[in-house]
Protein backbone atom coordinates (compact mmCIF):
# COMPACT_ATOMS: atom_id res chain seq x y z
CA UNK A 1 0.00 0.00 0.00
CA UNK A 2 2.90 2.31 1.16
CA UNK A 3 4.36 1.84 -2.50
CA UNK A 4 0.94 2.70 -4.17
CA UNK A 5 0.49 5.46 -2.50
CA UNK A 6 4.28 6.68 -3.30
CA UNK A 7 4.00 5.39 -7.00
CA UNK A 8 1.17 8.07 -6.91
CA UNK A 9 2.81 10.55 -5.27
CA UNK A 10 4.81 10.84 -7.77
CA UNK A 11 2.98 10.83 -10.81
CA UNK A 12 3.67 13.56 -12.91
CA UNK A 13 -0.18 13.83 -14.19
CA UNK A 14 -1.50 13.11 -10.32
CA UNK A 15 0.72 16.15 -9.53
CA UNK A 16 -0.46 18.52 -12.31
CA UNK A 17 -4.04 17.56 -12.06
CA UNK A 18 -5.45 16.82 -8.72
CA UNK A 19 -2.10 18.43 -6.45
CA UNK A 20 -1.06 21.27 -7.43
CA UNK A 21 -3.39 23.99 -8.40
CA UNK A 22 -4.54 24.65 -11.26
CA UNK A 23 -3.78 27.94 -13.11
CA UNK A 24 -6.23 30.96 -12.97
CA UNK A 25 -7.02 30.25 -16.38
CA UNK A 26 -8.23 27.14 -16.13
CA UNK A 27 -9.97 27.76 -13.48
CA UNK A 28 -11.96 30.83 -15.00
CA UNK A 29 -12.56 28.74 -18.29
CA UNK A 30 -14.45 25.97 -16.06
CA UNK A 31 -16.39 28.04 -13.97
CA UNK A 32 -17.67 29.60 -16.65
CA UNK A 33 -18.68 26.23 -19.13
CA UNK A 34 -20.41 25.17 -15.43
CA UNK A 35 -22.12 27.90 -14.82
CA UNK A 36 -23.56 27.64 -18.18
CA UNK A 37 -24.17 24.17 -17.25
CA UNK A 38 -25.82 25.39 -14.17
CA UNK A 39 -27.49 27.94 -15.86
CA UNK A 40 -29.28 25.57 -18.26
CA UNK A 41 -30.10 22.73 -15.75
CA UNK A 42 -31.71 24.89 -12.99
CA UNK A 43 -33.21 27.21 -15.45
CA UNK A 44 -31.69 30.54 -13.31
CA UNK A 45 -28.28 32.20 -13.01
CA UNK A 46 -25.59 30.96 -10.31
CA UNK A 47 -26.00 32.04 -6.86
CA UNK A 48 -24.84 31.25 -3.43
CA UNK A 49 -25.89 33.58 -0.64
CA UNK A 50 -29.62 33.66 -1.73
CA UNK A 51 -29.76 29.65 -0.97
CA UNK A 52 -28.24 30.68 2.56
CA UNK A 53 -31.20 32.90 3.18
CA UNK A 54 -33.70 29.94 2.17
CA UNK A 55 -31.61 27.05 4.83
CA UNK A 56 -32.27 29.83 7.64
CA UNK A 57 -35.85 30.02 6.44
CA UNK A 58 -35.79 26.11 6.74
CA UNK A 59 -33.61 25.70 9.71
CA UNK A 60 -36.48 28.09 11.53
CA UNK A 61 -39.20 26.53 10.16
CA UNK A 62 -37.72 23.17 12.23
CA UNK A 63 -37.73 24.46 15.36
CA UNK A 64 -41.30 26.31 14.65
CA UNK A 65 -40.47 29.52 13.64
CA UNK A 66 -42.64 31.06 10.10
CA UNK A 67 -41.48 33.39 7.80
CA UNK A 68 -44.70 33.59 5.86
CA UNK A 69 -45.20 37.13 7.15
CA UNK A 70 -41.53 38.17 5.93
CA UNK A 71 -40.83 40.75 3.05
CA UNK A 72 -37.93 39.17 2.37
CA UNK A 73 -40.20 35.78 1.62
CA UNK A 74 -43.35 37.42 0.86
CA UNK A 75 -43.39 36.60 -2.79
CA UNK A 76 -45.30 33.74 -4.24
CA UNK A 77 -42.07 31.93 -5.97
CA UNK A 78 -40.07 32.65 -2.63
CA UNK A 79 -43.32 30.55 -0.74
CA UNK A 80 -43.58 28.07 -3.52
CA UNK A 81 -39.67 27.65 -2.96
CA UNK A 82 -39.77 27.25 0.90
CA UNK A 83 -42.48 24.69 0.60
CA UNK A 84 -41.14 22.23 -1.74
CA UNK A 85 -38.69 22.21 0.65
CA UNK A 86 -34.60 21.49 0.28
CA UNK A 87 -34.79 19.16 -1.87
CA UNK A 88 -36.42 20.27 -4.56
CA UNK A 89 -34.05 23.25 -4.71
CA UNK A 90 -31.19 23.66 -7.12
CA UNK A 91 -29.70 25.93 -4.93
CA UNK A 92 -29.38 23.63 -1.89
CA UNK A 93 -28.18 21.07 -4.57
CA UNK A 94 -25.52 22.93 -6.01
CA UNK A 95 -24.62 24.81 -3.00
CA UNK A 96 -23.89 21.15 -1.35
CA UNK A 97 -22.27 20.53 -4.37
CA UNK A 98 -19.62 22.64 -4.50
CA UNK A 99 -19.35 21.95 -0.05
CA UNK A 100 -18.55 18.00 -1.16
CA UNK A 101 -16.76 18.93 -4.65
CA UNK A 102 -14.05 21.06 -2.10
CA UNK A 103 -13.36 18.68 0.29
CA UNK A 104 -12.49 15.90 -2.53
CA UNK A 105 -10.32 18.16 -4.11
CA UNK A 106 -8.33 18.89 -1.10
CA UNK A 107 -8.17 14.80 0.04
CA UNK A 108 -7.56 13.80 -2.90
CA UNK A 109 -4.83 16.37 -2.91
CA UNK A 110 -3.62 15.24 0.78
CA UNK A 111 -4.31 18.88 1.74
CA UNK A 112 -6.98 18.44 4.18
CA UNK A 113 -6.39 19.70 7.86
CA UNK A 114 -8.06 20.90 10.63
CA UNK A 115 -6.56 24.53 11.75
CA UNK A 116 -5.97 26.34 14.75
CA UNK A 117 -7.75 28.95 15.73
CA UNK A 118 -4.45 31.03 16.58
CA UNK A 119 -6.17 34.31 18.46
CA UNK A 120 -9.37 35.76 19.58
CA UNK A 121 -9.11 38.31 16.39
CA UNK A 122 -9.78 35.65 14.20
CA UNK A 123 -12.89 34.37 16.16
CA UNK A 124 -14.20 38.32 15.76
CA UNK A 125 -13.27 38.92 12.45
CA UNK A 126 -14.77 35.55 11.49
CA UNK A 127 -18.10 36.45 12.55
CA UNK A 128 -18.38 40.00 12.06
CA UNK A 129 -17.44 39.23 8.63
CA UNK A 130 -19.46 36.74 8.36
CA UNK A 131 -22.69 38.69 9.68
CA UNK A 132 -21.71 41.63 7.13
CA UNK A 133 -21.64 39.93 4.41
CA UNK A 134 -24.85 38.35 4.76
CA UNK A 135 -26.53 40.97 5.81
CA UNK A 136 -25.32 43.17 2.34
CA UNK A 137 -25.21 40.33 0.25
CA UNK A 138 -29.25 39.92 1.00
CA UNK A 139 -29.96 43.71 1.14
CA UNK A 140 -28.15 43.97 -2.38
CA UNK A 141 -29.99 40.46 -3.75
CA UNK A 142 -26.97 39.30 -4.35
CA UNK A 143 -23.36 38.60 -3.19
CA UNK A 144 -19.86 38.20 -5.65
CA UNK A 145 -21.72 35.17 -7.36
CA UNK A 146 -25.28 35.76 -8.16
CA UNK A 147 -24.76 39.94 -8.18
CA UNK A 148 -21.45 40.06 -9.89
CA UNK A 149 -20.49 37.32 -11.57
CA UNK A 150 -24.14 36.40 -12.56
CA UNK A 151 -24.96 39.46 -12.92
CA UNK A 152 -22.05 40.59 -15.43
CA UNK A 153 -22.71 37.16 -17.35
CA UNK A 154 -26.25 38.45 -17.94
CA UNK A 155 -25.27 41.59 -19.52
CA UNK A 156 -26.39 43.45 -16.13
CA UNK A 157 -25.43 46.52 -15.58
CA UNK A 158 -25.98 46.71 -12.31
CA UNK A 159 -23.07 43.25 -12.41
CA UNK A 160 -20.40 46.12 -13.24
CA UNK A 161 -21.45 49.06 -10.67
CA UNK A 162 -21.36 46.08 -7.40
CA UNK A 163 -17.87 45.24 -9.34
CA UNK A 164 -16.42 49.16 -8.52
CA UNK A 165 -18.03 49.05 -5.13
CA UNK A 166 -16.59 45.40 -4.41
CA UNK A 167 -13.46 47.08 -5.30
CA UNK A 168 -13.61 50.35 -3.14
CA UNK A 169 -14.97 48.06 -0.30
CA UNK A 170 -12.09 45.66 -0.74
CA UNK A 171 -9.62 48.99 -0.36
CA UNK A 172 -11.63 49.58 2.66
CA UNK A 173 -10.93 46.14 4.21
CA UNK A 174 -7.11 45.77 3.15
CA UNK A 175 -6.34 48.80 5.22
CA UNK A 176 -8.62 47.57 8.21
CA UNK A 177 -6.57 44.06 7.76
CA UNK A 178 -3.17 45.14 8.02
CA UNK A 179 -4.28 47.97 10.70
CA UNK A 180 -5.47 44.93 13.29
CA UNK A 181 -3.98 42.01 11.80
CA UNK A 182 -0.58 42.73 11.12
CA UNK B 1 27.12 35.41 7.81
CA UNK B 2 23.55 35.23 6.32
CA UNK B 3 21.16 34.13 8.58
CA UNK B 4 17.81 32.00 8.58
CA UNK B 5 14.20 33.65 9.84
CA UNK B 6 11.44 31.38 10.96
CA UNK B 7 7.75 32.87 10.34
CA UNK B 8 5.08 31.37 11.43
CA UNK B 9 1.71 32.12 9.25
CA UNK B 10 -0.01 28.60 10.35
CA UNK B 11 -3.66 29.36 10.65
CA UNK B 12 -3.36 32.48 8.82
CA UNK B 13 -5.75 33.08 6.02
CA UNK B 14 -4.83 35.48 2.94
CA UNK B 15 -3.50 37.79 2.27
CA UNK B 16 -2.23 37.93 6.25
CA UNK B 17 0.71 35.38 5.14
CA UNK B 18 1.53 37.30 2.11
CA UNK B 19 1.93 40.86 4.05
CA UNK B 20 3.66 39.13 6.66
CA UNK B 21 6.49 37.51 4.05
CA UNK B 22 6.84 41.10 2.79
CA UNK B 23 7.40 42.78 5.79
CA UNK B 24 9.58 40.26 6.90
CA UNK B 25 11.83 39.93 3.61
CA UNK B 26 11.87 43.94 3.76
CA UNK B 27 14.16 43.68 7.31
CA UNK B 28 16.63 41.07 5.90
CA UNK B 29 19.82 41.04 3.77
CA UNK B 30 20.94 39.61 0.27
CA UNK B 31 21.81 36.62 0.70
CA UNK B 32 19.27 35.60 4.22
CA UNK B 33 16.83 33.18 4.08
CA UNK B 34 12.84 33.63 4.89
CA UNK B 35 11.32 30.35 5.83
CA UNK B 36 7.30 30.95 5.89
CA UNK B 37 5.23 28.37 7.20
CA UNK B 38 1.77 28.29 5.89
CA UNK B 39 -1.32 25.74 6.16
CA UNK B 40 -3.19 28.01 3.93
CA UNK B 41 -3.19 26.53 0.04
CA UNK B 42 -4.05 30.25 -1.39
CA UNK B 43 -1.14 31.42 0.67
CA UNK B 44 0.82 28.58 -1.50
CA UNK B 45 0.10 29.86 -4.77
CA UNK B 46 0.12 33.86 -4.09
CA UNK B 47 3.53 34.19 -1.76
CA UNK B 48 5.56 31.87 -4.04
CA UNK B 49 4.38 34.01 -7.10
CA UNK B 50 5.07 37.17 -5.47
CA UNK B 51 8.82 36.13 -4.22
CA UNK B 52 9.62 34.33 -7.88
CA UNK B 53 8.24 38.03 -9.24
CA UNK B 54 10.36 39.90 -7.08
CA UNK B 55 13.43 37.89 -8.19
CA UNK B 56 14.14 35.94 -5.11
CA UNK B 57 15.11 32.24 -4.94
CA UNK B 58 12.20 30.38 -4.26
CA UNK B 59 11.96 26.57 -2.67
CA UNK B 60 8.68 24.68 -1.47
CA UNK B 61 8.84 21.96 0.96
CA UNK B 62 5.82 19.90 1.96
CA UNK B 63 6.33 19.24 5.37
CA UNK B 64 3.26 17.04 6.24
CA UNK B 65 -0.96 17.04 4.72
CA UNK B 66 -1.76 20.80 4.30
CA UNK B 67 1.42 21.70 5.88
CA UNK B 68 4.23 23.99 3.79
CA UNK B 69 7.17 25.55 3.93
CA UNK B 70 8.16 28.73 1.20
CA UNK B 71 11.83 29.22 1.88
CA UNK B 72 12.61 32.21 0.20
CA UNK B 73 16.67 33.44 -0.34
CA UNK B 74 16.76 37.11 -0.87
CA UNK B 75 18.59 37.76 -3.58
CA UNK B 76 18.35 41.60 -4.13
Amino acid sequence: MKKFTDKIKSDPYYKAWLKEAWPYLTGAILLSVFQIVSLAAAGSPWGVSGTLANWGAWLYKLVGGSVDKWYYFASDAAQAKLAAGPLQDPGTLRNLGLIAGALFAVLIASGFKFKKIKTWKQIVAAVLGGLLMGYGARIAFGCNIGALYSGIASLSLSGWVYAAFLFLGAIVGSKLLVKYFM
Amino acid sequence: MSKEVELDCMGEACPVPLIKCEKALEGMDVGDVLICQIDHSCAMKNVPEWAREQGHNVEIEEVDDGEWEVIIEKVK
